[in-house]
């Protein structure tokens, strides 16, 4: 165990001192010159607080806003960003994070210890009744320790906690406190960060454009002058948009085009196969699902070969276990069940009763295709599924109150499997969505969190696997593969983690026109 | 006509009132609570009851009627679940929807009303039948399939035209202007057939009247009499036309907007609807409505102004 | 003038021409279409079709083809069987929503017309106010939270019809209500309700049949455009709106899950129309002056 954490540790700071010679260039960069960037959805605002969790536009917008303690290099290590070094204490419980001096938020105000643990405190009050809380829950509290140093307490070991605090989504960007408590309510839509560009202004539903931070502390490696970010819902218009060049890369998933622009001399795609999965949870305190024959036999009647090769050409693979091929947890054997309409059959000959349900998807073209596959597959094996199509956010309120049937929810990339496995599987989590309760799997999960040996952690994972595969209380359909779509001369783009499209080092090979 | 507007205005104050009304009933009776809404899961009997004190939501109806008026007229439309000012949000959107009703209108009138004359020179003949013909067909094509057809052939096959490529005139006016026409053209290849229909009627019907014959036999060009002395009736009901047509436009522009993903009020309103945003619904409809009002008003005076029988006759 | 007006003005000379001639090949045509579209719809179960909920995924997007006349569409569903059981939903909803609203808006336009005072002020205001409202904001709105379901769609369309049909019928009653037979049914001490309907509703009968169509025709849009926003009928059952708005998402790669149902929905539409106005040209009241 000791050990272990010794080899941990002569690593990162192994890795500090790189940090340096990786932020160099590897080839001449241009400077100048705007990005467009087109997303799927309007952007509702960033304060975690108002919003809750972020979409794949905040993300990406909010990776060039603010700054984030570490960031990711391309072998998924924590790398320095805000904080400069980082330490664990031998348990994992304690995390000290060393801040670079002398940084800036936008408005001015200096990013210090205090402005970061300000940034988390206030998602974890339990006044802000804050959505993003539950996915820092296993954090006590955050301290600085003096102006340079934040401290965080952890209630449960955390082994890749620096890897966590890298990514954009709702809860790990540092705002300004300052701003916060100024705007108060408009802080959501003129939000204040650190990072290497700032708001410059904002059509709702439109676009936002953001422009270069002349303050920014490694502002010459930031080379593009604006930042453009567009929502458009519309799928093909979204691909018309960077074939026609409106646009210069897009976040996008749709099979179909993703292999038109493979094609594309004109087109560069930019592909990332993270850890996770599509998931759907079943209500397993209502029947029919409260009777494992059924949840088995729901999944045994999926077709996923033929569903992932007919209508998303193979692109997205079906899943084998929630914890997806970029994770580290690979497991040998995760007890996935077979394609077996028969089996289904019988079983649902030996429930005895017809089964009758409402499967939610979201009000989208996507969604209710999914829907629809599912629903016909189902009924060859006797099983009547009626639709249910809310839009995205009614579908996460709805899930939090358990107003469901059957679900769609997604396991995200992430650095550690633990946070979203605790949240999803343990009995005793608010996002325990399917409501089943396991001793065993309680005890894997609690083992997998507490302990600092990653063999011991896989082998947890992978027990954990099988049991969720028998029982069936989630399912998990395809595999998480994100994909952007750009011109070819926008180069320096790093992986696509957590499907985060990072911008912020992006420059034109040759400069645009 | 002091007179005529001031019994208009006696008129129009009780229909806006009445549309305030409506308007909040129908955002205040949809099913599902504001709070619950705004809360999400956060929702506790406690943390619905403190909200429903902070909105007001547990007033009688009527208070909560009040209250809102009050806000509206003072500019207050309140702010949506993403704590954006709904009266910004409204604000910043409108230019774009009234952009893309002039776009329609403008190219609904150089197609219609050109067509229309040609026509009713030679009623009957082989080109008027055509055209009528083409005019009717086009009003039984729904506006989200022209837009698809239009995206398909200029933007998809042709690569003429951008799709979505909306931005600001301020910004790039050239880029503004290409990225209206598919979606100007989808509402304006909606909007001639009537104006031709209308128009080229009307227009049958005066030539026939006796000053036409008189100002043929005074030996006008037929040029002038067509565009001075036949036309100019006729703007009347091209006025009226434009008013009734407002309303119309709006319902295409919902999904115009949608398709070709312009930042306008009719997106807005669809968002709002897919979000469950009720404040930011019930503000856009309201202003919506509220316009519709203003503009037939508008036109009604136009109309009086313009024709002298209905200036002196009964209102 | 009501909105729905705009649909086109009297033509006299057409009239004189129609005549004439008779009602045309065109017209007879577009009864043709509509008879059949109607027998398709209401005997879909005997005919010999595909089930038009059964996904094939692996004939996704074929083109039309011996197995599948008109092709399939992205769930490798029978686009013919879906475009004939879509006109059931689509006429089904196109149908019956101006049939309600028929009823309910000629009865309200028949006594205002009739009564006139205040009654008749009070409709005309509340049409007013009614029809400042954007009706297909209105309609996703009360379907988004009502539910989705036919009978919603159904009864959100006809509500939102009311207003013109009781426009028109208000119109109609008063071209009739001087005319000398009722004066002379009054001097004879009939009851209102035996002029009502003995004397004026066979009167007004023609043009409301005839808006009736006008109005089969904008409900059926008004139910694609709801399905193309997916707020319409709910899937799987198809509807022309959502079939459209499903083979969208295939455009560029299989257009004809589009184009389809787009002409199918685009006939029948013109129909409609052409046999309502040709109806209307005919019985318009202001013909006989």
């Amino acid at each position: 165990m000791m050990q272990q954490c010794g080899r941990l540790r002569s690593f990162q700071i192994a890795l500090v001192m790189l940090a340096g010679a990786l932020a160099l260039p590897a080839a001449a960069q241009t400077r100048g010159g705007t990005v467009t960037l087109g997303v799927e959805q309007d952007i509702a605002g960033f304060d975690p607080l108002v919003v809750g969790v972020y979409d794949t536009g905040q993300t990406a917008t909010a990776r060039l806003l603010f700054d984030t303690l570490t960031k990711l290099d391309d072998n998924a290590k924590p790398v320095p960003s805000l904080a400069l070094s980082w330490s664990p204490s031998g348990d994992f419980k304690t995390w000290t994070f060393k801040l670079r001096p002398g940084v800036k938020f936008q408005d001015g105000t200096p990013l210090n210890a205090a402005a970061v643990a300000n940034s988390f405190e206030r998602q974890l009050d339990p006044n802000a009744h804050c959505r993003c809380a539950i996915y820092i829950s296993f954090i006590d509290k955050v301290e600085a320790a003096d102006d340079l140093t934040v401290v965080f307490h952890l209630k449960n070991p955390s082994p890749n906690f620096a890897a966590l605090v890298s990514g954009t989504y709702a809860n790990w960007p540092i705002h300004s406190p300052t701003a916060i408590q100024k705007l108060k309510e408009g802080y959501n839509r003129h939000p204040v960060g650190s990072g290497p560009f700032r708001l410059k202004s904002w059509q709702s539903g439109d676009r936002l454009v953001l422009e270069r931070n002349p303050d920014y502390w490694d502002k010459d490696h930031v080379y593009l002058d604006e930042v453009v970010i567009r929502p458009m819902p519309d799928n093909t218009a979204r691909f018309a948009s960077v074939q026609s060049g409106e646009t210069d890369i897009i976040w996008h998933d749709r099979a179909d085009d993703i292999l038109k622009a493979k094609k594309d001399p004109h087109l560069a795609v930019h592909e990332y196969v993270g850890s996770g999965a599509t998931v759907y949870a079943f209500n397993t305190k209502r029947p029919p699902f409260d009777d494992v024959r059924v949840r088995q036999a729901l999944r045994m009647a999926l077709d996923l070969k033929t569903f992932s090769e007919t209508l998303f050409d193979g692109l997205w693979q079906p899943a084998k276990d929630p914890w997806g091929p970029g994770s580290f947890v690979q497991c040998k054997d995760s007890g996935t069940l077979p394609y077996d309409p028969e089996k289904a059959k019988a079983l649902l000959k030996e429930y005895g009763k017809p089964v009758a349900f409402k499967m939610v998807v979201t009000a989208t073209p996507r969604g209710r295709q999914i829907g629809q596959a599912f629903q016909e597959m189902w009924k060859d094996v006797g099983v009547d599924m009626t639709i249910d199509q809310i839009d995205q956010t009614a579908l996460v309120t709805k899930a939090f109150r358990r107003d469901f049937d059957l679900t769609p929810w997604r396991i995200v990339d992430a650095a550690d499997p633990d946070i979203q496995a605790y949240a999803n599987f343990h009995s005793g989590s608010p996002v325990n969505l399917s409501g089943y309760s396991n001793p065993e799997v309680d005890k894997l999960l609690e083992d997998a969190r507490n302990s600092g040996d990653q063999e011991q952690r896989v082998a947890d994972y992978c027990k954990l696997a099988q049991i969720l595969n028998r029982d069936v209380p989630w399912f998990w359909t395809l595999d998480n593969h994100y994909f952007s779509i750009s011109k070819p001369g926008l180069m320096g783009l790093p992986k696509q983690y957590s499907d985060i499209i990072d911008l912020s080092h992006a420059w034109w090979e040759k400069k645009k026109s | 006509m002091p007179g005529l507007i001031g019994r208009r205005l006696l008129y129009l104050v009780p229909v806006i009132l009445a549309v305030t009304v409506l308007t909040f009933l129908i955002a205040n009776l949809l099913p599902g609570d504001l709070a619950i809404a705004i809360l999400g899961d956060q929702a506790t009997p406690e943390s619905v009851a403190a909200l429903h004190q902070k909105l007001g939501l547990d007033l009688p109806l009527w208070q909560q009627y009040l209250h809102w008026l009050g806000g509206v007229v003072t500019g207050d439309f309140g702010r949506s679940r993403n704590n954006e000012v709904v009266l910004h949000a409204i604000a910043s959107r409108l230019p774009v929807s009234l952009e893309l009703l002039v776009f329609a209108e403008v190219g609904g009138l150089l197609v219609g009303v050109p067509l229309a004359i040609l026509c009713a020179v030679r009623p009957g003949s082989l080109f008027d039948r055509t055209v009528s013909a083409v005019a009717f067909g086009s009003l039984s094509v729904p506006p989200f399939m022209l837009a698809i057809l239009l995206i398909f052939l200029f933007a998809l096959r042709l690569h003429l035209l951008p799709a979505t490529a909306y931005v600001p005139f301020a910004e790039d006016p050239v880029g503004n202007l290409r990225a209206m026409v598919l979606p100007g053209a989808t509402l304006a290849l909606l909007e001639w057939p009537t104006i031709m229909r209308v128009l080229r009627s009307d227009m049958i019907t005066t030539l026939q009247e006796d000053y036409i014959a008189m100002a043929r036999a005074k030996g006008l060009s037929s040029r002038r009499i067509l565009l001075v002395h036949a036309l100019k009736p006729s703007s009347l009901t091209l006025v009226t036309l434009i008013g009734l047509n407002v309303g119309r436009l709006i319902g295409g522009a919902v999904v115009t907007e949608s398709i070709f993903a312009l930042p306008g009020i009719g997106r807005l309103l669809v968002e709002s609807i897919y979000s469950r945003d009720l404040v930011v619904l019930e503000g856009g409809v309201l202003v919506v409505a509220v316009g519709y009002v203003l503009v037939n008003f508008v036109v009604d005076l136009l109309y009086a102004a313009l024709d002298p029988r209905i200036r002196h006759g009964r209102a | 003038m009501a909105a729905l007006d705009a649909l086109g003005p009297v033509e006299r000379e057409r009239v004189v021409r129609q005549r004439r001639r008779g009602l045309g090949v065109v017209f007879w045509a577009a009864i043709a279409w509509i008879a059949l579209i109607l027998a398709v719809a209401a005997f879909a179960n005997l005919l010999p079709l595909r089930d038009p909920d059964h996904t094939a995924l692996l004939a996704r997007r074929a083109l039309p083809s011996a197995a599948h006349l008109l092709g399939t569409d992205a769930l490798g569903r029978d686009i013919l069987a879906r475009a004939i059981f879509g006109a059931r939903a689509s006429l089904g909803i196109g149908l019956l929503a101006p049939l309600l609203a028929t009823l309910v808006g000629a009865s309200l336009g028949l006594v205002a017309g009739y009564l006139r005072g205040w009654i008749e002020t009070l409709l005309v205001g509340a049409t007013d106010v009614l029809l400042a409202f954007p009706p297909l904001v209105l309609a996703l709105a009360i379907v988004a939270y009502l539910g989705q379901s036919v009978v919603n769609v159904i009864i959100v369309l006809a509500i939102l019809t009311v207003p013109s049909v009781a426009r028109i019928a208000r119109a109609a009653t008063l071209a009739v209500r001087e005319r000398e037979f009722v004066t002379a049914a009054r001097a004879s001490g009939a009851s209102h309700a035996r002029i009502l309907l003995k004397e004026i509703l066979p009167n007004i009968l023609l043009p409301l049949g005839a808006f009736f169509l006008v109005l089969v025709a904008i409900t059926i849009v008004a139910e694609s455009i709801l399905s193309f926003l997916g707020l319409g009928v709910p899937p799987p059952a198809p509807s022309w709106g959502s079939m459209i708005a499903e083979g969208r998402d295939s455009l560029d790669e299989a257009p004809h899950i589009a184009f389809i149902p787009a002409g199918v929905m685009f006939l029948t539409v013109l129909a409609f129309n052409l046999v309502g106005d040709t109806l209307r040209a005919i019985t318009d009241p202001r013909r006989g002056t």
